[in-house]
């Protein structure tokens, strides 16, 4: 079976390399995007199955990236992950109701990251958990 | 030398005073000083509402107004002109108050110099705008300060990012095998790094605490639960240090009323302090009982054998920065922030904490949280004049759930989005949200004044949740029922707000109940 595709978001070239690095061991290809222009681009080229979308982006932050893909239908099925330099409290809540899965906070623990790409996947879990029920669809 | 002539309005009922105030002014050259005359307060504020005022001499004894309430009128009417009131020979005492209520000056009738009046207008003017101006800057400094270091705080998040990738990376051995050394230097690396990730989060914390924005989301709360999370994410801490970390909590004990995740945090900042502060080989315990002074009170305590602080030094612990000068603390480290934050959280949830300690042995921290108390949380909403006049209900959602896990925050949180849809968006909502200690239910309580009512609410809500079959694989059922307060109320005779009150209590009651029997089927 193909590995699943991720397209990291992330205007930071060092923190895009360290997630490669760190989702290419777990058996997931990676692409880059640094911005709003180039992720929709790469995401119509690659396809990916999942899209680890920063918030603080160069011309158009993670929030107008959430808007712009949720119009067109190929990119609203991707499922998106959201991981942010910025404050969970103030942001987290606006990222779930944009359409996002998760919002993890920067740095973002690895155990929590792949945790969250996998329950966002449909992945069965490696320890025990019920099946979690998909806010978006309510 | 033209000067826009300054507009003075004098408000003085007697005719003879004023009359005296005005001869004042006619010694004055003529542009520079236009009166305005007036006996009334009530028209003085129409006057000082029209704008164009600049300086406003105020008797406190009028016929529809007097003593301080008539500074407080003019202020309110016009806060940027200065007042100065004038008052009898005996009333030096009502000037000081007049004064500590906004006023900028006082005059004694009869011990005018005719010269000084003039003067006295002029510097009042002028002190006012410089304390404005003073104001202003002082606002803007710190607006300034607390973006920018909010903005620094962000800012040192991306490199930290990259930091711990790459060590995690290296420690995982995603890069090659290490030697024993190489782990080890790698380990203090990540040591540091998860050091300057607290530190960012504390200095982002405290200008949140200055801007105002320290969010707490107060609800029935679990101290146990805290206390059990708390000890579990120290525990290998204390162990590498070979400290004895235990805990020793009431049965019974009653939920509090306050942000779990902000308690958990509290409990954390006071167990890491102990911790640090105490020997290899030494002991931390954390306590949680009622106190017998006070059944509305829960108290927290975490005592360490660790190497006390001086008496006089136990309050300014909780000063920002504080860090103890003590030669001893080799690898102490933090920004000295953590107990501010904490008694900021403390504070802000209605509850104290202090710390009782000596040198040499040891230190005992103390927190009190109020007990949970719905009655308390409704209550003062239902206060608010413009509720009275509504009809009112409570809405009840109660989701259980076979499996046990509803006590994540993120789907309560996604069940309480679901509610709020349910309601219109300018309709006034009280929605506590309440966790049954480790039990697998959740309920929700919408407190509503509107025209639709309760029954109308209920209906929505469950259709909204009965079409979702997701909650259904989930292994959760729901239920709404809602009680009028309203048609119970028809046949009360006291006034809506105590009858709130006391229905307020009477459900607190029933929940109470429910959830001492939950506790006790899961303990």
């Amino acid at each position: 079976m193909p590995n699943k595709k991720i397209l990291i978001v992330d205007d930071d070239p060092d923190v895009r390399h360290g997630m490669q690095v760190r989702l290419k061991a777990n058996h997931y290809d990676t692409f880059f995007a640094v911005d709003a222009l180039s992720s929709m681009v790469e995401a119509r080229k690659h396809e990916p199955d999942l899209m680890i979308l920063d918030l603080g982006l160069p011309a158009g932050d993670g929030f107008v990236v959430m808007e712009r893909f949720k119009i067109i239908p190929a990119l609203a099925v991707i499922p998106i992950i959201v991981v942010s330099a910025r404050d969970a409290r103030a942001n987290k809540g606006r990222a779930i109701k944009a359409g996002a899965k998760a919002f993890l906070q920067k740095p973002v623990d690895t155990a929590e990251l792949l945790a969250v790409i996998r329950q966002a996947l449909g992945e069965p879990a490696p320890a025990e958990k019920p099946v979690v029920y998909d806010l978006g669809s309510l | 030398m033209n000067e826009k002539p300054l507009q003075v309005l004098v408000v003085e009922d007697n005719a003879g005073d004023a009359r005296l105030i005005r001869e004042m002014f006619s010694k004055e050259r003529r542009d520079s000083f236009e009166l305005t005359h007036l006996s009334r307060m009530s028209d003085a504020v129409i006057h000082l509402a029209k704008g164009g005022v600049d300086v406003v001499l105020l008797d406190m004894g009028l016929p529809d107004e007097h003593g301080l309430d008539t500074v407080r009128r003019s202020l309110a009417a016009a806060p940027d002109v200065p007042v100065i009131v004038l008052t009898g020979l005996d009333d030096e005492a009502l000037a000081a108050e007049a004064m500590k209520e906004g006023a900028q000056d006082y005059l004694i009738k009869g011990q005018i110099e005719s010269r000084a009046l003039p003067r006295a207008l002029r510097h009042a003017i002028e002190r006012h705008r410089l304390q404005t101006e003073a104001d202003l800057i002082r606002t803007h400094q710190m607006q300034f300060k607390d973006e920018f270091l909010s903005h620094v705080s962000h800012e040192l998040r991306s490199p930290l990012t990259a930091i711990y990738q790459f060590v995690t990376i290296l420690l995982d051995k995603l890069a090659g095998e290490l030697n024993p050394e190489q782990h080890e230097y790698l380990e203090i690396v990540l040591r540091n790094v998860k050091q300057l990730q607290a530190m960012i989060h504390d200095l982002l914390e405290v200008t949140r605490v200055q801007a105002g924005k320290l969010s707490i989301e107060v609800q029935c709360a679990s101290v146990s639960d805290a206390v059990v999370y708390a000890v579990n994410t120290l525990e290998g801490t204390a162990a590498a240090k070979g400290i004895t970390l235990s805990s020793e909590m009431e049965c019974r004990l009653p939920p509090v009323c306050a942000d779990p995740t902000r308690i958990r945090q509290i409990l954390i900042i006071l167990l890491d302090n102990a911790i640090k502060f105490t020997p290899p080989n030494g002991a931390v315990k954390v306590q949680a009982r009622r106190i017998e002074e006070d059944p509305n009170l829960v108290v927290l305590e975490v005592s360490d054998s660790g190497c006390g602080i001086s008496p006089d030094m136990t309050e300014r612990i909780f000063e920002r920065l504080f860090q103890t000068p003590d030669p001893a603390s080799a690898g102490r480290k933090g920004l000295g922030l953590g107990l501010y934050i904490c008694k900021e959280l403390v504070t802000r949830q209605g509850g104290q904490i202090w710390a009782r300690s000596a040198p040499g042995q040891g230190s005992v921290f103390s927190v009190t949280l109020p007990v949970f108390s719905l009655a308390g949380m409704i209550a003062p909403i239902f206060k608010t004049e413009r509720r009275r006049e509504s009809p009112v209900a409570l809405v009840v959602t109660e989701i259980g759930s076979q499996t046990g896990w509803l006590s994540d925050a993120e789907h309560s949180d996604g069940i309480r989005a679901l509610l709020q849809r349910c309601l219109h968006s300018d309709q006034d909502v009280l929605l506590p949200k309440m966790g049954s200690a480790g039990a697998a239910e959740l309920f929700f309580i919408v407190a509503t004044t509107d025209g639709i009512g309760g029954e109308a609410i209920t209906r929505r809500i469950r259709k909204r949740l009965d079409g979702c079959g997701d909650l259904e694989r989930a292994g959760l059922t729901v239920s709404t029922s809602y009680r009028s307060l309203e048609a119970i109320k028809r046949n009360a005779r006291e006034s809506m707000e105590d009858f709130l009150e006391n229905a307020a209590v009477k459900i607190q009651g029933v929940i109470n109940e429910e959830i001492s029997s939950r506790m006790l089927e899961n303990a």
